[in-house]
């Protein structure tokens, strides 16, 4: 066979049935495999949207996602998605076809260094010189994805190679999924079982980490047990069960009043799976600063990175979590922290007649059906699915964390319907995000895929306007957005159906609508220019230093 | 309080790796200070001497660079405690 076809053979070989992409000259040969092969290929209208669905598909799902492009600029369209991928930790293969080893290094026609490119927004990146290396080196490839801290991977393959021929070995399983072992970190969970039974107030501070190591139920079976309040990252909202009392939600820059109160008063904070992003700490100096520290992690940079951990743990969640778990004495704080909870709850009656999208999201999380995955854009809307939306997995909430890239949200939104087929997959996007990779309205077109978009629309880019407004004497540079398509006709022009709401009593009809409509759907909200994201931690403060507009309490 | 590390590096014969490694030190803020390569004798990977100069733990570098697939094995020399003047 062709080393093309090989490709195709190794892919089948990984389990991948679905694959997007976009094909041009350097990448032809694989193209011509793909045809009529039982690979399902989805042609994406931008590299961009492919490199995303792949992450959305990845990230729905937990498989890795795979995505193609040609040379030049198909390759370097691919560059932001794999940025995204590897700040949040995405198992993704990138296949990139590339001019012929004897014009390599000519500036041949569409002829860009794409392992130099890929040097800064992979976790590795091959060049295939030989037909001979190529099974291994993409075997090489999805195994990255996936190991330890998983990632994006690019292979980037000359077209000579694709066209050489070559023999099919099979890969002989020798499968030996080891049960992961913690016995060499036998003094530090000893010291980590000490520090939890001295704490008077421990914290858990959940990332990302925790759903990627499969380790959900190991953590709810911590949280349990040790009678812990707990707070998670952007990544890791649906972690924590949704009966847990003393879980208070979303903590950092636009985190819960609870969350961010009771980490700055916590004299142990358990960090599981997380990084110390500087969204979630604000001022780093003066984050936590009562607190001992206890981090696990699998990858070893991230130990005493940002902070310094009393106890640190390079290891696997799964099996630390059971390993370590151990009680003090909490009570006045589990009340303290479930007072807070109640102090700072969410406040809905918003007044007037129009849309307050935090309450919209609200119903809208009330009236999904339980198995959706909801992927979101990056921007106000982003921060109001965080706060207002209520997941019972990782899985179900897709938002581009550490890159916050706009136009993440309708391409992930492709990946995961098309990796959870028999799931609601809802976008909740910005008109501003939302036209960053529009194109992908004609993917959903020509797969009928029923995906439903919610686009939040303030006529402004939202998130940059709030700083403006509060940091820069609101001298509203370049957000003003009022000169929008119609975003309805727009939706109508890829055959999607459409509805425009601009007050409140009209959204549970619409949703349901939406929702009852068979196919893909556009809910078109008008929102209030004026509303913005509370509590926010200005930047350089200490997360206790909220600004708020409106007190967060109960309901 | 700048200090001067030097790390002796084993990694794949590819000169993909040395930029890596160059990426990952100027990326993470360290101060090249020092570089020397050559092919092992059986030409199954370079050697390569890294001098950095940094206020920065050297353990950030090291962990960041241990992670690269291209890098075989990595041994911190020494480490300087003597602060270099400007
Ligand atoms: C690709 C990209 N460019 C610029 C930004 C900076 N940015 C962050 S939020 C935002 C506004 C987003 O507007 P919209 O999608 O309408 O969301 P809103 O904040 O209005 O809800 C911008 C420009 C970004 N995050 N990503
Ligand atoms: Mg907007």
């Amino acid at each position: 066979m062709t080393g093309a076809e090989l490709v195709v053979k190794l892919l089948t070989e990984h389990g991948v049935h679905s694959v997007f992409g976009y094909p041009g000259g350097a990448i032809m040969p694989i193209y011509d495999a793909l045809y009529q092969s039982p690979v399902k290929h989805y042609l994406c209208r931008h590299e961009q949207g492919g490199g995303f669905s792949a992450i959305g598909y990845a990230r729905a799902s937990g498989q890795t996602g795979v995505c193609l492009a040609t040379s030049g600029p198909g390759a370097t369209n691919l560059i932001t998605a794999l940025a995204d991928a590897l700040l949040d930790s995405v198992p993704v293969v990138a296949i990139t076809g590339q001019v012929s080893q004897a014009v390599a290094g000519t500036d041949a026609f569409q002829e860009v260094d794409v392992l130099g490119l890929s040097l800064t927004c992979t976790k590795h990146s091959f060049y295939v010189r030989d037909v001979a290396d190529l099974a291994d080196t993409l075997r090489e490839a999805f195994a990255l994805a996936q190991s330890g801290r998983p990632g994006p991977v690019l292979v980037d393959i000359p077209k000579d190679v694709q066209l050489a021929q070559v023999d099919y070995q099979p890969l002989h399983l020798t499968a030996t999924t080891a049960a992961p072992d913690c016995s060499g970190l036998a003094t530090q969970i000893a010291a980590a079982r000490t520090l939890l039974q001295q704490a008077k107030k421990p914290m858990a501070y959940i990332g990302g980490g925790v759903h990627m190591a499969d380790a959900l139920p190991e953590l709810n079976a911590f949280l349990a047990a040790t009678g812990m309040p707990s707070v998670t990252t952007l990544k890791a909202m649906g972690s924590v069960e949704k009966t847990n009392p003393l879980y208070l939600g979303m903590l950092g820059m636009h985190g819960t009043q609870a969350a961010n109160l009771a980490v700055q008063q916590t004299d142990l904070l358990v960090c599981l799976g997380a990084r110390f992003d500087d969204r979630v700490t604000g001022n780093l100096k003066k984050f936590a600063p009562e607190a001992k520290v206890i981090h696990i992690d699998i990858d070893p940079a991230e130990i005493n990175k940002l902070r310094f951990a009393e106890v640190a743990m390079l290891g696997d969640l799964k099996a630390l979590l059971p390993a370590m778990t151990a009680s003090g004495n909490y009570a006045d704080w589990q009340t303290h922290c479930a007072m807070l909870k109640a102090q700072h709850g969410w406040r809905y009656d918003h007044p007037g007649e129009r849309i307050y999208a935090p309450l919209l999201l609200k119903q809208l999380s009330e009236r999904m059906p339980d198995n959706s995955v909801v992927s979101c854009d990056v921007g106000q809307h982003q921060m109001w699915v965080a706060q207002h939306m209520r997941f019972n997995s990782p899985r179900n909430h897709l938002s581009s964390g550490g890159l916050g890239t706009m136009g993440f949200g309708l391409p992930a939104a492709i990946g995961a319907k098309i990796s959870r087929p028999q799931d609601t997959s809802v976008l909740v996007t910005g008109d501003g995000s939302f036209m960053m990779n529009v194109q992908e309205l004609a993917t959903i077109k020509r797969f009928r895929l029923p995906v439903k978009i919610i686009v939040i629309d303030n006529q402004r880019l939202g998130m940059v306007k709030q700083w403006q407004q509060l940091f820069f004497a609101g001298r509203y540079s370049e957000t003003d957005l009022s000169d929008n398509p119609d975003f309805v006709s727009l939706a109508a022009a890829f055959a999607i159906p459409g509805h425009s709401i601009s007050h409140k009593d009209e959204v549970e009809s619409a949703l349901d609508a939406m929702f009852s409509w068979p196919g893909p759907y556009l809910l078109h909200v008008r929102i209030d220019e004026t509303d913005n994201v509370w509590p926010l931690v200005p930047p350089g403060a200490a997360n206790h230093d909220m600004m708020t507009d409106l007190p967060q309490w109960e309901e | 309080m700048s200090a001067q590390h030097t790390l002796t590096i084993q990694t794949r014969h590819e000169a993909v790796a040395v930029e890596r490694l160059l990426q990952v030190t100027r990326y993470r803020g360290f101060t090249l200070a020092g570089l020397e390569l050559k092919p092992l004798a059986d030409v199954s990977g370079l050697l390569i001497t890294l001098s950095v100069v940094s206020d920065k733990p050297i353990s950030l570098l090291v962990n960041q660079l241990n992670k690269l697939y291209d890098v075989l094995n990595l041994e911190l020399h020494q480490a300087e405690a003597g602060a270099l003047r400007a």
